[in-house]
């Protein structure tokens, strides 16, 4: 007789809440391919809301892994959870929206959106290195299908080049997921952990375990120089699935990167940050840098959020608590604003033959007062300027990275953040000081510019209270094990 | 209402948001609503000021936290305000005088087209004045000074249409950054040799002293002194002082005569402890002091526009507070600080009654005989005069000539004999201003009209402060004013030295009486024909003084030789050297994104190639560290 | 440290060594004297029709492909599963229950969305209204092309 392991299926409820929301959404998009979306919308909405009270109801929870230790239940995953469950309801709108505008129903993308999330929500609370492959897996196959989910050339192109690349990165991650097993015998975070500090495990081995690592979720936070999918699938995605990826995936694997990079190969923490600084400078320069460039407002946002992945890995050279909340408060704040950014790119791309050039912008601020400021708040606090939260999230993040003695990195972002401020501002200035062309093109639905207001009024708080959440932060920085 | 104490500021910050916005539509309510903001805050101030009597003396100076930005592990970021008898003093000086002088521009401001605009910029300089007195560390002081020099900016080039007040505007922009560039650097000397801008921490906590060796002390205190010489327009940062009187007169009135020049002489004593440490660093105030003193008071004779001898005047007076702080009197320094407001603010305004009724004229030759039309404001300027004047009992008395008696009783004669000779001349323009203006036959065309009941009133409350300051606060050094700052600022000890206190005082009286008897020979109606027709008989002595002694000129000499040479020299630079680097960069980084199409080439085995390179670069650090 | 890993050093070096070698030796001792029949690609017996580079297979193939490999693997699943479904006991059989379900759930919407069908009758898409309303760019034009080979290929609507 097998014994049969424990399961304690509470430990994960958040993860089946949405995995349960996303195999009714994809039985019920079987039977009504292209009726009503309303339904599936407000039903992907309960799903979320369903998932974050469980998620609530586990941040008090004295356990701290379940499932065989296969997941840890900490308030790390309980905040990230959290912060996934808000991206995906502003995804799930933006998407009703984008494929209502059209009349163009594609049902799946409620049950895709859920499989995502929940993939994100299990990396955020994995504790041993194959669920981190699965999870990853998971939401990175649900990602394919959302980029190509219009089925025009950009999309199709897009998809084809995120999945052949995530294929490879994939390689890279189960190959350093088999490294740190040959040097530990052991998956399992805390077991790395425990046989890194001791006698048994083997260094030289390890670290190449950990470098794989780094490459393979390095991928998909688009760090330079696997960074290079990024603009060809940001621009070809639907602005919808662009704004949640971007934001969404982000969060997920930032936080799982806590837990590999800061308790899992903890002991490496010397060995490994010149490497990450390396890797966060890079980032920080060339997507900075090659941002100036663009003449496409998603080609550049997507060349920003190379950057900004840059400044959030800054972060991570410093392994104190500090250094996680500031990753935590950087990756609240920039979700926040690239979703209202993509979200207002949507309303004025003008439909799924989405044209999102720097002319669709000009004078923009005459024709659609509202729709700019919102995106250039959302744009103020990517630039990092006060007193939006992106000010405050580089103001943690380069504390972090100070107080690791890693002042050099922060130099580098520093220049870095001034050339983003350059082509930010660029796009206020030409929608706020030049005269609008050709036909007013906005999209002219009152309700979602009242939802993009909600990221907006978040970023702004952040940026003037930012106390009223860094201490919750700093709690859910705290890693119970 | 000490914890209250961000009202004080939050207040005028609000009603300068609202001014600022919807200006348009209030009108000329806006300038009621000013009006009130000061009100309010002034008796906020004022509750503070009560409750801290209530305090025994070594109580009464706390630190506030309105707002806790951030609190970072152990950093933790806040805005903190500190109160105490010094900070309160200042805190009472903007707002009261700031209030009145509100209440005055609501009359004065009557006719102007935006008044939106000017009473939020007004109430925006004193939200920012009452950041620098308040502030418990340098930073919000300093943010502070730089938004005072910004409002100042507006505030001159309010009529932006005139090319005069636009020059000044940028005159005294420029001028004054000068002055704040040499702040900042001190600033960062103290940031380096402190680790923080902590009031505490940098000037000494408790009697302490501050951990500092003379000789960084010495830098720190010059640097901040440059910073207190472009603020408060003393020598050689003084030029833009005269031009900026372009702006309105209430502007004026506050701005340049009773709060923001004052503010270099509040950061010299606010940060007494740190010239006191170094040896060199008062002796450097004293003498600036003593020279802006005298500069600014032979100035002001060979001036003809009013507002413009009341400017050189102000200079003198400032130079006059910076002796007092240079010599260690820096109760006294307050003092003066406290009555000048008032009686500065009195002259100035009521020229302003002058240009109001007689469509800006200024030019004293076109005055004369103005207690006819005018029997209000010339008995206002008369009262000002007198405070001014130094002649007992009024306030002027218990501060300028209080400052040259102790300084003589320390032993300091020349600064005695040099400050008689500048309370003399003080004495002589301010009594040269009022025989000119007021009195003697009109010598303009038409009649001027009286200031109306609302801009009299302001000026009435500043007449009895200006007249009576001086009794009612006792500002000599044992009374009331001076006692209530002892915890901050220390005691003000008479010396032994020289003559004794009353024969100072009767010299005092008969130096003042000298001044105004030589402005009364020089400037009797009788004698109109004469100084009117000065500069055409002695043109040489009349142009030295006209010109400020061509320090200005000196300047636009520099300028326009050395400096432009040296513009042009620079120029090359830039253009070669500079502009060869920015471009060299600009054309690489435009290169670069040239190239970059050939790496993101939209080709994904390129795309992998990168991946691949970057995965065996990893990969080979890890083989580097092993 | 590491020099217990020598050995598997030496083994790939030596691997690689042969494969290189082999390729070399032969080149360079085979007769070389090409003509037109050995150049030619073999297919079967019959003339070749053209290069195989380059050929196109409908996307049906990959969608039965992708199938395919779904109920295959399931079909790995089940037989441990099956052979040790004693000793699994009640939770063997839950868990197997729930798996087969989850699989189920996605062959019902296979099944609905046309995927098992070959034979799919193209619904109007929607994309070509979409691409009518704007003026016909070469851009345009590749997309409806694309659009009309992806709902060849699309698991198109339920009917």
């Amino acid at each position: 007789m097998i014994d049969a392991p424990r399961v304690e299926l509470w430990a994960i409820l958040p993860v089946l809440m949405l995995f349960g929301g996303g195999l009714i959404a994809l039985l019920a998009s079987g039977f009504a391919r292209r009726a009503a979306q309303a339904p599936f919308a407000l039903f992907t909405l309960a799903a979320l809301a369903a998932a974050a009270a469980s998620a609530l109801w586990l941040w008090n929870r004295e356990t701290t892994t379940a499932l065989e230790g296969m997941v840890s239940i900490d308030r790390l995953a309980v905040v990230a959870t959290l912060a996934l469950c808000g991206i995906g309801a502003f995804g799930a709108y933006l998407g009703f929206h984008y494929f209502e505008r059209d009349d163009f129903r594609r049902n799946e993308f409620y049950a895709l959106l859920l499989f995502a999330l929940g993939g994100m929500a299990l990396l955020v609370a994995a504790a041993d290195l194959i669920v981190v492959f699965l999870a990853v897996e998971v939401l990175s196959l649900a990602l394919y299908v959302m980029t190509a989910l219009t089925f025009r050339r950009g999309p199709t192109e897009a998809a084809m080049k995120y999945f052949l690349l995530g294929a490879f990165a994939s390689a890279f991650l189960l190959y350093g997921v088999a490294m740190s097993y040959g040097a530990s015998a052991t998956t399992s975070v805390q077991g790395l952990a425990r046989a890194l500090t001791g006698v048994g495990g083997s260094q030289p081995l390890a670290l190449v375990g950990a470098l794989l690592l780094v490459v393979g979720l390095g991928f998909k936070v688009s760090l330079v120089p696997f960074h290079m999918w990024t603009p060809d699938v940001y621009q070809g995605a639907p602005s919808p699935v662009t704004a949640f990826m971007s934001a969404a995936t982000k969060v997920a694997v930032f936080v799982a990167m806590v837990r590999v990079l800061d308790v899992a190969f903890g002991s490496l923490a010397w060995d490994l940050a010149p490497a990450i600084a390396v890797l966060s400078a890079g980032s920080m320069i060339l997507g900075s840098v090659l941002a100036i460039a663009q003449r496409d407002v998603k080609r550049m946002l997507a060349y920003s959020s190379v950057a900004q992945a840059g400044f959030i890995l800054s972060s991570f050279v410093s392994p104190e608590r500090e250094g996680i909340a500031a990753a935590l408060f950087y990756l609240i704040s920039y979700s926040a604003a690239v979703v209202g950014a993509f979200g207002v790119v949507m309303l004025i791309s003008g439909g799924i033959r989405e044209q999102t050039g720097f002319e669709r912008f000009r004078g923009l601020g005459r024709r659609q007062p509202v729709l700019a400021a919102l995106l250039s708040v959302f744009l103020l606090s990517l630039a990092g300027i006060p007193p939006t939260a992106g000010f405050v999230a580089k103001v943690l993040v380069f504390g972090a990275a100070t107080s690791a003695g890693y002042w050099p990195l922060v130099l580098i972002g520093a220049l870095a953040s001034v050339a983003g401020a350059f082509f930010y501002l660029r796009v206020i200035a030409l929608m706020a000081m030049q005269e609008p062309r050709g036909v007013d093109i906005a999209d002219p639905s009152p309700l979602p510019r009242l939802v993009l207001a909600v990221p907006a009024v978040t970023v702004v708080v952040l940026g003037i209270v930012p106390g009223v959440i860094v201490p919750l932060l700093q709690e859910a920085g705290v890693l119970t094990w | 209402m000490i914890d209250l104490i961000g009202l004080t500021i939050a207040v005028p910050l609000v009603a300068s948001g609202v001014n600022l916005l919807i200006g348009k539509r209030l009108g000329r309510r806006s300038g009621w609503i000013a009006t009130a903001a000061m009100a309010v805050s002034f008796i906020v101030a004022l509750g503070a000021l009560l409750q801290m009597f209530s305090l025994p003396a070594e109580e009464r100076t706390q630190v506030v936290t309105v707002a806790e930005w951030i609190r970072a592990g152990a950093a933790a970021v806040s805005l903190d305000l500190r109160v105490d008898p010094l900070s309160i003093t200042m805190a009472l000086v903007v707002t009261g005088v700031g209030s009145l002088i509100h209440l005055y521009a609501i009359g004065y401001m009557d006719h102007d087209e935006r008044p939106g605009r000017f009473f939020g910029y007004m109430n925006l300089f004193c939200a920012f004045m009452l950041a620098l007195v308040l502030a418990n560390d340098f930073l919000l002081l300093y943010l502070g000074w730089e938004g005072v020099g910004l409002c100042s900016y507006l505030l001159i080039g309010f009529w932006s249409d005139r090319p005069d007040a636009a020059r000044a505007a940028k005159k005294a922009f420029i001028t004054t950054r000068i002055g704040d560039v040499l702040l900042m650097l001190g600033l960062f000397v103290m940031w380096v040799h402190f680790g923080s801008f902590d009031f505490d921490v940098v000037l000494g906590h408790e009697g302490s002293l501050p951990e500092i060796a003379a000789g960084t002390a010495t830098a720190i205190s010059l640097l901040l002194l440059g910073g207190a010489v472009g603020k408060s327009a003393q020598l050689p940062l003084h030029v833009w002082l005269p031009d900026a009187m372009a702006g309105p007169t209430p502007v004026s009135a506050l701005i340049h005569a009773a709060t923001m020049v004052t503010a270099g002489v509040y950061l010299v004593v606010r940060a007494h402890a740190l010239f006191e440490i170094s040896d060199v660093a008062l002796a450097v105030v004293a003498v600036v002091g003593l020279a802006g003193a005298l500069y600014g008071g032979f100035s002001s004779l060979g001036q003809y526009d009013m507002k413009r001898a009341l400017a050189y005047s102000t200079m003198s007076q400032l130079g006059f507070m910076f002796l007092a702080a240079g010599l260690g009197f820096y109760p006294t320094a307050i003092a003066l600080l406290v009555a000048h407001a008032f009686y500065k603010a009195l002259l100035f305004l009521t020229s302003g009654n002058v240009m109001h009724g007689l469509h800006d004229e200024v030019d004293v030759r076109r005055l004369g005989g103005l207690r006819h039309d005018m029997p209000w404001t010339a008995a206002l300027f008369g009262a000002g005069a007198l405070a001014l004047s130094g002649l007992p009992p009024f306030s002027g008395f218990f501060t300028k000539d209080v400052i040259l008696d102790l300084a003589s009783r320390d032993g300091a004669t020349w600064a005695f004999v040099l400050g008689s000779l500048g309370a003399m001349v003080s004495a002589w323009y301010i009594a040269r201003l009022y025989f000119t203006a007021f009195i003697g036959e009109r010598r303009y065309e038409g009649s001027a009209h009286e200031a109306s009941a609302l801009m009299r009133t302001p000026l009435v409350v500043l007449a009895v402060g200006a007249l009576f300051a001086g009794i009612g606060l006792e500002l000599t050094p044992e009374g009331t004013l001076p006692m209530f700052l002892e915890p901050v600022l220390g005691h003000v000890v008479e010396g032994d030295a020289g003559p004794s206190t009353q024969v100072l005082m009767v010299l005092a009286v008969v130096v003042t009486l000298i001044g105004i008897g030589i402005a009364w020979r020089l400037y009797r109606p009788a004698n109109q024909e004469r100084w009117v027709s000065f500069p055409e008989r002695e043109p040489g002595m009349a142009g030295v003084l006209a010109h400020g002694f061509y320090i200005d000129g000196l300047y636009a000499w520099i300028v326009a030789n050395v400096g432009l040479r040296g513009a042009a020299a620079l120029a090359w630079f830039d253009r070669t050297v500079v502009d060869g680097a920015v471009n060299g960069v600009g054309t690489l980084a435009t290169r670069a994104s040239g190239l970059a199409p050939i790496w993101q080439s939209g080709k994904v085995r390129r795309y992998a190639l990168s991946f691949m390179a970057g995965g065996v670069a990893l990969l080979l650090y890890a083989a580097v560290k092993i | 440290m590491l020099t217990e890993y020598l050995p598997i050093v030496a083994m790939a070096v030596l691997a690689v060594a042969f494969g290189v070698a082999s390729l070399v030796v032969s080149r360079m001792f085979r007769p070389h004297r090409p003509n037109p029949v050995k150049l030619s690609p073999y297919e079967c017996g019959n003339d070749p029709v053209r290069l195989p580079r380059g050929e196109r297979f409908s996307v049906k193939f990959y969608v039965v492909a992708m199938l395919f490999i779904i109920f295959d693997i399931e079909i790995i699943f089940l037989f441990p599963w099956a052979v040790r479904f004693r000793q699994l006991g009640l939770f063997g059989l839950v868990e197997m229950a729930f798996f087969i379900g989850l699989v189920f759930v996605a062959y019902i919407y296979v099944w609905r969305a046309g995927g098992l069908d070959w034979a799919t009758s193209v619904e109007a898409p929607a994309d070509a209204d979409l691409a009518s309303d704007s003026p016909r760019d070469p851009m345009a034009a590749a997309d409806e092309e694309l659009a009309a080979a992806m709902h060849d290929a699309e698991v198109a609507g339920a009917r």
